[in-house]
């Protein structure tokens, strides 16, 4: 078992998920498209859940490094509780490149807090950053309905399995296939479900009326 | 745990004096370089110059290093148990009484020494060097300050985040929180205190946004720091001489030289 194998199987697995979440119906559906403007509130929202992520993920990473280091089989099952943040941090911002941000800014925290991989946990935070990034991308950043945040949280939970990879090197492609439904049923419950529903809650809180007015 | 032991360290030493980019460049080599390596006692020989450099050259205190050990060698070791356990073996070693599988065991000794390497290069980064000073490196060097200000954000709301557990904690405990409950209760409570935390916490985001701007913030495409960033000829001496020793390693190991 190679990384380019591991990369190619991914990479086929996140056009799959992008191609469904650019089939399914989404509620609330917006207009869409590529927007990197960040305003100054939603670079401070980002900072504050990375801050959060940062902190329950490292002791969180614990639990997960000793399931993992023995079989993906047994990670995968807790893969997924690693990217609610970015879900819920991209429900609330709604720009492209919010996961990727904020899977940076958790790594970093987590890596200064003392996470068990060092300064490789960017690896993590940048890979599935990028796999909820390609899988949102298909629907050009337009769907927030919990079907397709769902589908980012499984496409960033299945992504971030390279990194684990290449830093673990398993020798098993049958151990790595069986994982992998189990990552991303991990990942759209665990990250992509519960950040939508902790989205929606703040939601009804009214804290962000000041964030979506300035959007308008 | 690890708030304490892994923490910038101002002692003033050779190491610490060098500058952060020249710091965070040498990491990022170390990482490269280890995952080059394809023999254990080139990685030992790695190991050993991130001993002397933590001790001689960075002088962490001992007490630093020993709480945050646990970190740096758990993974390590479980991942050598795996792979001495799983790897399948045509030949066999005995150490101390046990007769243990060659291959499964250089290859559990190949995952420990890398990922030890790793840990501990990134650990020296840490504890080395200041944040800010990181930050503003990484400015000087093109990235946007707006996002360098936003981890460095995040870091800052750390404290902030724990006085807001401790306060959401308090509050459940005066409205009568039992001090001992089933577990199914706990989790309850857990969900209850998340998402207050993430709810105050995005009130003060608000309010954060909102003070900054007010004071400029992201006005202008460029922002001045009362620390400048320069590049150290001890860390451009630390990269220079890093380069060549890992290619010494390389040739070493392949028997080159």
């Amino acid at each position: 078992m190679s990384t380019p194998v591991i990369l190619g199987i991914n990479l086929a697995i996140l056009v799959a998920l992008g191609a469904i979440a650019k089939t399914v119906k989404s509620d609330p559906t917006t207009k869409g498209g590529f927007n990197f403007n960040y305003t100054t509130s939603d670079l401070v929202i980002m900072a504050v859940l990375g801050a959060l992520a940062g902190v329950i993920n490292t002791w969180m990473g614990n639990i997960w490094y000793a399931a993992n280091t023995v079989s993906p089989i047994y990670g995968a099952a807790l893969q997924g509780t690693f990217m609610w943040a970015y879900v819920l941090a991209y429900f609330l911002v709604r720009k492209s490149g919010t996961m990727l941000i904020i899977g940076l800014i958790e790594a970093s925290v987590e890596a200064l807090l003392g996470n068990q991989a060092g300064l490789s946990t960017l690896g993590w935070g940048i890979s599935q950053g990028i796999g909820a990034e390609v899988v949102m991308a298909f629907c050009m950043y337009s769907k927030f309905g919990w079907l397709a945040l769902g589908l980012a949280g499984a496409g960033a939970s299945q992504f971030g399995t390279v990194w684990s990879f290449i830093l673990y090197g398993w020798t098993s492609l049958q151990d790595y296939l069986i994982a992998a439904p189990i990552n991303m049923i991990s990942g759209f419950i665990f990250s992509g479900l519960l950040g939508y529903y902790l989205g929606k809650m703040i939601e009804k809180t009214g804290l962000l009326r000041s964030t979506r007015r300035k959007e308008e | 745990m690890s708030e304490h032991s892994l923490r910038y360290i101002d002692n003033g030493s050779f190491f610490t004096r060098i500058d952060a980019l020249s710091k965070l460049l040498w990491v990022v080599l170390v990482i490269l370089v280890t995952f080059q390596l394809t023999d254990n006692s080139a990685r030992l020989v790695m190991l050993g110059l991130l001993f002397f450099i933590m001790i001689f050259l960075a002088r962490i205190p001992f007490k630093s290093v020993w709480q945050a050990m646990p970190i740096i060698l758990i993974m390590g070791t479980l991942l050598f148990f795996v792979h001495l356990f799983s790897t399948p073996s045509t030949s066999y070693i005995n150490i101390a009484g046990f007769t243990l599988g060659q291959q499964g065991f250089d290859k559990g000794l190949q995952y420990f020494l890398r990922i030890t390497i790793m840990v501990l290069a990134s650990f020296i980064l840490i504890w080395t060097t200041d944040i800010r000073d990181l930050m503003v490196g990484l400015v000087s060097i093109g990235m946007p300050y707006r996002y360098a200000f936003t981890v460095f954000m995040a870091l800052r709301f750390l404290p902030v985040v724990q006085q807001e557990v401790d306060a959401v904690k308090a509050a459940h405990a005066i409205r009568g929180r039992a001090a001992r409950s089933p577990l199914q209760h706990r989790f309850r409570l857990w969900q209850r205190y998340m998402f207050t935390v993430i709810v105050n916490g995005l009130r003060k985001a608000e309010n954060t946004a909102l003070a900054i701007e007010s004071r400029g913030f992201g006005a202008y495409p460029d922002r001045t720091y009362t620390k400048q960033f320069h590049w150290t000829k001890t860390g451009i001496a630390l990269i220079l001489f890093f380069i060549l020793f890992a290619i010494a390693l390389l040739l070493w190991e392949r028997s080159l030289i």
